[in-house]
């Protein structure tokens, strides 16, 4: 066990440096440069820009760009290029606002997939199973955009109730349960949204794993010394079924970073995706460089996590 | 796994079949057919195949039939089915059904023609990125699942590194260093062959054996790589370099087809990790086929199926990739319609000319579901573990 | 079964509970009339963040924006694009201007002579009449004082010219400087020296050399002499300066008072190259900002530079919060090594103190920044208590917000303009951009060499077309490179006619005939090039498309391509790499064409990427920067504006209306003589400009009626 762990977080070492390399030499390598001073103002001169660049350190040889970089990184003292905020106090806020968005996203669709692929695994075949699959298929087609402004407009239009932002503006001071419901309110579309994705496959998943398990002998052992079938499915069936979701916990992690785009543009959520998003468009490779290497540290956690879950919760497994 | 396939690969020709034969296609067929929803989803990927054929060959060639380019200023924003105002328009300018079906968009372009346009490009683009996303899969998952335990001596590393090194300090400008690292790769691997060329070996070098030690096997460093790309959330990997890169149609094909290889050289290393067990392959082992015949001849047909099923899914998931790329503004760029790209240019008009939001959306929407169904589909038939309980 | 309970249980109750929170959300109607504080707030949206508030750092709109709102400049434009007094109340610009005595050439009538004999010659000239030259009597009579300053000695120390592999080197330089005769003048002149040249003599400023007079040590570096002795010792030197009178009592938002020092300060935070300010170019021509009392700030020029003036505009820096002290302190209370902490860093650039109507309360990143009304300013405090900067990222959910009234106003896509113009519940407002779109030719390259084709690709486009079918209407045609709406643009210019049939004749003259198949040829060669613009403007993209379809039509292969914007930048127009390119040129108010136009500025990486180049141009882009008088500079601007039209080295397509539209129930509140309140309709200025009232606006809970004014 403990040399398993090491053995994994040396590996995990070795993976996320040569992720911090490539996604380095991807941003650096690419084409055009960045720069704070828009080359077509009549106003800046050549001299500007090559200041700037000097500020920057763009002018020094790549590898030492990258060492200065990590190092400002690790000593927490990188700066975005855009605005001189420091970059881990931008990420921490952004990932503030992207954390509820994230919570009720995860909870719809765990609550939403297991019943649901549950009962279409129980009535396989039938017209339950049949509407959900095409439904949960439906879902996952749609492009994210069309999507969102199609329920934007239905829910503007026949409720009259604001859905853009994190919360209804020029509330004042209303009392905290109204502020606090109106927050809840506008969590509810993005996350919504948010969550068809991940209901459509993990309740496909989920219908999939529950089709294998009751196809065991041990189940058609309990269905045939006369239990109760409520009782075969949501017992026996459904607790060997859920064993490979426990390890998928440690897999939501990297979620938490992700954040969408589209939705957080449409829906103005000042979130970590729509942060990276302007970083990118702004060439601001601070904040692009640490978005990339926060996920993938989380990433490498959520399967060194998923991997210990399973040693934890399967007793085959010893390592 | 692979129950049925295995003696259809290895010896079919000595043992006639007792019962009716079936062919494999057949027999596919026939459980394939039990599935309502793939079959459609079938239907409309035909249908769909057809209208982006005869798209390619209405709207190309310097005169085409409907022309997706054409710019009518004065009929713009024409609701769907509305006549076009004849007196104002040149002869060349009138739409060749006589109807703008899909009306037309901002600029007065025939919305049907961009349609039909997109339709083949889309497909194209969708085709092409898997097409790299597989391909690279392929490769990678064979290597690593076939040579899985085949050592890579450190040596062998340090060359590697010697000459990716080297070229890279090469394109950066230090030339005489870089040049310098290129020559000293090159002169290691030259000089075994002016050494060794005397028989009676020579006892290796201390120095040399440490080098030589086995470092890493080609399985691990495979797999390392694809944990390396899993590291990078796809999406916004895929919107850096398509930001970064000059907008184009390749790019993006390119950029979509290199961001997603790592399912599928998991699927095949997997395969072929089992297939590698398997008697049929010791038997052509033994026979003196290459490898290079083993892996493609004898292995690859049979590890195919979880390829094909992720390759259609991710004409999919490129479709609606290059769609959302749109959304923000960096999709396949002008003169390509995609329908990416139209419904993103549409949405600003929901309000005015909702028919250029609704019609790419659900065209989107429909070919997407077709697609996926169509997978999932072949999935549930391919997979002998969901079979047999059917 | 628990289990089966749960799982139907759990997702039933998020569910749930998500779902009810629509019934503590007030709806749109409640939001807006049910909360009063609402009429006492204006809410405005924008598409980006602000980066930095702070006047001196910022270069993005957002961010200039809420600094208008929170910060005040010297000056500022009236209705009529006038300078008028903000901070400042008056000020007058007058000129000291210098040259050496030049000892080694004889004067006319005069011979050589020394500083006190040249003095004297110069007082006894300003009686006199010149029937020849009559600008010599205006110039002499311009003259207030004459001063002679004695010959000099001193030591310059100078940084050697890096030369690799070399350390940098300090050359120590000494002057004897001749003496020099100081004249201070009323008013600006830019002829002074050409017009005493009248007097001293045609060469005597021309052939005085100051490098006898410079002695510097080391051989390496005599052979840099003479560009030593022209920066050290030039000939003439003029030194335009403004003195600014400051408003008495003005207060920042903490209570300090705002005096000269926070002006003075606020150029040395520009000129600090730790600050990295975007602004540095604007205020390099300044030669040193003095104190002369608490409220009277002398700017002293190191050239005649005319623009200058304008840039006082910028908002002023409270010099008690961001001085070295206050800096110091701050990098001690955050940890960081106070001797690299600079102005950048300081967190007053997320919660700035200035002295302009509205003080900063709150920023939130990428959701809204919030202001609220400060009540000591000193033109009364304005009427809107809240002033709010909502940030909506797309333009379709800003759409929707406005209608949902929970934004005040909407900048009005050209394809709506119609359908809100003409919604009862709306005003709306429209004026020209100062901007417009062109289509730039690479003049170094064929064809574009000739300005015969220039001419006809410009008349084969339907300008007019695009008007009105791209823009919807929503923009007008412009004729050259100035402002519309200014009078420095020469309105009695033409744009180029639609013709095609004529452009055809053009290129025939050119050389151009039509082969076989309908396409343009000389000598053998196709008429083909590829025409670029940038990605992600869509009105570029559509120009790119009509211009191509209107060229294939007469002949011209063209091809298109769209390149993401740096790449466009860096890789094509800064290199010069290109046939022709779609782009937009945003003016600024002040008439200098400089780096756009001038033939000096053709290299790679400089902004006249077409290559423009004419002598005349030239000359006149040159006497506009250096005119300080109003008239004469117009009648420049219009010559420069003809010779321009004339060559087309652009397309000049047109200049974009914008059009904002407000809630109707948003109006003027003044006070009458006796402090009673008094509603008017907004009303926008000649310029367009209907946010000039913005501290008289106040939102109504009702639709007023009023009649507009006049």
């Amino acid at each position: 066990m403990l040399s398993f762990i090491g053995r994994s977080i040396v590996q995990k070492t070795v993976t996320l440096f040569f992720v911090s390399v490539v996604s380095f030499l991807i941003i650096h390598l690419a084409p055009g440069e960045p720069s704070q001073v828009d080359p077509l103002n009549p106003k800046f001169t050549p001299e500007m820009v090559e200041r700037f660049q000097k500020a920057f350190h763009l002018d020094k040889p790549l590898y030492v760009q990258y060492v200065y970089f990590y190092r400002d990184l690790f000593a927490g003292r990188s700066v975005s290029w855009r605005d001189n905020q420091s970059v881990l106090a931008k990420i921490w806020e952004r990932f503030l606002n992207s954390l509820p968005l994230f919570i009720v996203g995860t909870l719809i669709t765990w609550t939403l997939s297991f019943p649901i692929g549950i009962r279409a695994a129980i009535f396989r075949g039938g017209l339950y199973d049949r509407s959900t699959t095409f439904v949960a298929y439906l879902l996952i087609s749609i492009p994210g955009f069309f999507f969102a402004y199609l329920l934007i407009i239905v829910v503007v239009n026949s409720f009259h109730v604001p859905v853009i932002g994190m919360e209804t503006f020029g509330l004042g001071e209303a009392p905290w349960p109204s502020l606090f419901m109106d927050r809840i309110w506008h969590l509810l579309l993005p996350s919504v949204l948010g969550a068809t994705g991940g209901i459509a496959v993990l309740s496909r998943y989920v219908r999939a794993q529950m089709l294998e398990v009751e196809g065991q002998d041990y189940i058609r052992t309990a269905r045939a010394k006369g239990l109760p079938p409520e009782q075969v499915h949501y017992k026996h069936a459904l607790r060997n079924a859920l064993l490979p979701f426990v390890t998928m916990f440690g897999l939501i992690l990297p979620g938490l970073i992700g954040g969408s785009v589209i939705i957080e543009s449409i829906f103005s959520w000042p979130g970590m995706g729509r942060m990276a998003y302007e970083a990118i468009l702004a060439r601001d490779y601070p904040v692009i460089l640490t978005v990339n290497f926060v996920s993938a540290v989380l990433v490498l956690a959520g399967t060194f996590i998923s991997d210990l879950l399973y040693l934890v919760v399967d007793p085959r497994i010893r390592l | 796994m692979n129950v049925e396939q295995r003696p259809v690969a290895g010896d079919s020709r000595t043992e006639p079949p007792r019962a009716e034969r079936q062919t494999r296609a057949q027999e596919f067929w026939q459980r394939f057919a039990h599935n309502r929803l793939a079959i459609v989803g079938l239907m409309i990927f035909i249908i769909f195949f057809c209208i982006a054929l005869t798209g390619l060959y209405l709207t190309s060639g310097p005169n085409p039939v409907l022309d997706p380019a054409l710019v009518r200023l004065q009929e713009k924003l024409r609701p769907p089915f509305a006549k076009p105002n004849l007196e104002t328009l040149g002869p060349q300018e009138v739409p060749a059904l006589g109807v703008y079906v899909f009306g037309t968009d901002d600029l007065g372009r025939d919305v049907f023609a961009r349609m039909l346009q997109g339709a083949s490009v889309s497909l194209f683009v969708g085709f092409v990125a898997v097409g790299i996303s597989v391909l690279i899969g392929i490769f990678m998952g064979g290597i690593a699942g076939y040579f899985g335990e085949t050592p890579i001596r450190v040596d062998h590393i340090l060359v590697a590194c010697f000459f990716l090194s080297g070229a890279a300090l090469a394109a950066t400008g230090l030339i005489f260093f870089g040049g310098g690292l290129l020559m000293l790769g090159l002169a290691y691997m030259v000089y075994p062959l002016l050494t060794n060329n005397a028989p009676g070996k020579r006892p290796v070098p201390k120095w040399l054996r440490i080098v030589r030690q086995k470092a890493i096997s080609v399985d691990t460093l495979i797999m390392r790589i694809v944990d390396i790309m899993l590291c990078f959330p796809s999406f916004f990997l895929i919107l850096t370099v398509v930001a970064l890169l000059p907008a184009s149609i390749y790019n993006i094909m390119i950029v979509i087809g290199l961001t997603s290889w790592m399912g599928t050289t998991r699927f095949v290393r997997a395969e072929f990790l089992s297939l590698r067990e398997q008697d049929f392959v010791a038997a052509a082992r033994a026979l003196g086929v290459s490898n290079f015949r083993i892996i493609f001849r004898h292995m690859m047909p049979n590890a195919i199926a979880p390829v094909l099923v992720s390759a259609t899914i991710g004409i999919a998931t490129a479709i609606l990739t290059e769609a959302g790329l749109s959304f923000l503004g960096f999709g396949v760029p002008p003169p390509h319609a995609t329908w990416g790209n139209i419904l993103s240019d549409g949405k600003r008009f929901i309000f005015d000319a909702p028919w250029l939001t609704f019609i790419p959306g659900f065209a989107i929407l429909i070919v997407v579901l077709a697609f996926t169904l169509f997978g999932e589909g072949l999935r549930d038939v391919l997979n002998p573990k969901l079979r047999e309980r059917h | 079964m628990t289990v089966r309970r749960v799982l139907i249980f759990a997702p039933t109750a998020v569910i749930l509970f998500l779902l009810q929170s629509y019934f503590w959300v007030p709806t749109y109607e409640e939001g807006t009339r049910a909360n009063p504080a609402r009429l006492h707030e204006y809410i405005t949206a924008s598409i980006g963040d602000a980066t930095v508030l702070n006047p001196v750092l910022s270069a993005d709109s957002a961010s200039s924006d809420i600094e208008s709102m929170v910060f005040e400049g010297l000056i500022d434009r009236d209705e009529a694009l006038r300078f008028r007094g903000r901070l400042a109340t008056s000020w007058q610009i007058y000129e000291e201007a210098f040259f050496y005595v030049n000892e080694h050439v004889s004067i006319p009538g005069v011979g050589r002579a020394g500083g006190p004999a040249v003095a004297d010659l110069l007082q006894r000239a300003r009686g006199r009449d010149f029937p020849a030259n009559p600008k010599v009597k205006a110039s002499l009579e311009n003259i207030e004082q004459i001063v002679v300053i004695p010959a000099r000695e001193f030591l310059v120390t100078r940084r050697g010219k890096e030369v690799k592999g070399q350390e940098k080197t300090e050359v120590k330089i000494r002057v004897q400087a001749p003496a020099r005769i100081k004249l201070v003048l009323s008013q600006v002149d830019q002829d002074l020296f050409k017009n005493l040249s009248a007097i001293l003599g045609k060469a005597y400023f021309a052939s005085f050399s100051g490098q006898d007079d410079l002695t510097i040590d080391g051989e390496a570096w005599q052979r840099e002499k003479p560009e030593y002795a022209q920066e050290i010792l030039p000939a003439t030197e003029h030194n335009p300066i403004v003195v600014f009178h400051l408003r008495p009592g003005v207060r920042f938002h903490d209570g300090h008072l705002f005096g000269a020092n926070d002006v003075k300060f606020t150029y040395e935070a520009i000129m600090d190259p730790k600050n990295l300010s975007p602004r540095i170019a604007d205020y390099e021509p300044v030669k040193h900002v003095e104190v002369v009392d608490p409220l009277t700030v002398r700017i002293v020029y190191n050239r005649l530079y005319s623009p200058a003036l304008g840039t006082w505009g910028m908002g002023i820096l409270p010099e008690h919060l961001l001085n070295d002290e206050a800096m110091q302190a701050e990098a001690l209370r955050l940890g960081k090594d106070p001797a690299t902490f600079s102005m950048r860093e300081s967190s007053f650039n997320r919660h700035p103190t200035g002295c302009g109507p509205f003080v900063f309360q709150e920023w939130k990143s990428d959701q809204y920044i919030v202001l609220k009304r400060f009540q000591d300013y000193w033109e009364g405090p304005p009427n809107y208590e809240r002033y709010t900067y909502r940030i909506v990222p797309d333009l379709l959910t800003q759409e929707m917000e406005f209608y949902a009234g929970t934004i005040d106003s909407y900048s009005v896509r050209p394809h709506q303009v119609k359908r809100l113009e003409d919604d009862p519940k709306y005003q709306s407002f429209s004026g020209l951009s100062f901007g417009y779109t062109y289509i730039g030719y690479n003049m170094r390259r064929e064809p574009f060499k000739d300005p015969r084709v220039r001419r006809a690709l410009g008349m084969a486009i339907d300008v007019e077309k695009i008007i009105d079918f791209v823009l919807y209407g929503q923009g007008e045609r412009i004729t050259g490179p100035f402002v519309k709406q200014t009078d420095y643009y020469n309105a009695g210019l033409q744009p180029l006619p639609y013709d095609p049939q004529g452009a055809l004749t053009l290129l025939e003259e050119a050389g151009w005939s039509r082969d076989r198949d309908g396409w343009l040829e000389k000598d053998g060669k196709k008429f083909q090039f590829t025409l670029i613009t940038n990605n992600g403007n869509d009105l570029r993209k559509a120009v790119l498309a009509i211009a191509q379809d209107a060229w294939r039509k007469i002949g011209i292969d063209v091809r298109t391509d769209l390149l993401e914007w740096s790449v466009f930048i860096q890789e094509r127009v800064d290199k010069g790499d290109f046939d022709a390119l779609v782009l937009g040129w945003r003016m600024g108010i002040e008439p200098d064409l400089y780096q756009i136009w001038h033939s000096s500025q053709t290299h790679p990486h400089q902004l006249n990427f077409v290559g423009f180049q004419d002598q005349e141009a030239d000359d006149l882009i040159m006497k506009i920067r250096q005119e300080y008088d109003h008239d004469r500079q117009v009648a420049y601007c219009h010559r420069l504006h003809e010779i321009i039209a004339r060559a087309q080295p652009y397309t000049f397509l047109y200049v974009s209306k914008w059009t904002a539209v407000l809630d109707k129930r948003i109006v003027i509140r003044d006070r009458d003589s006796e402090g009673r309140p008094v509603y008017k309709q907004i009303t926008p200025t000649q310029t367009g400009n209907f946010t000039f009232y913005f501290n008289k606006w106040i939102k109504l809970a009702e639709v007023p009626y009023l009649t507009a004014e006049g």
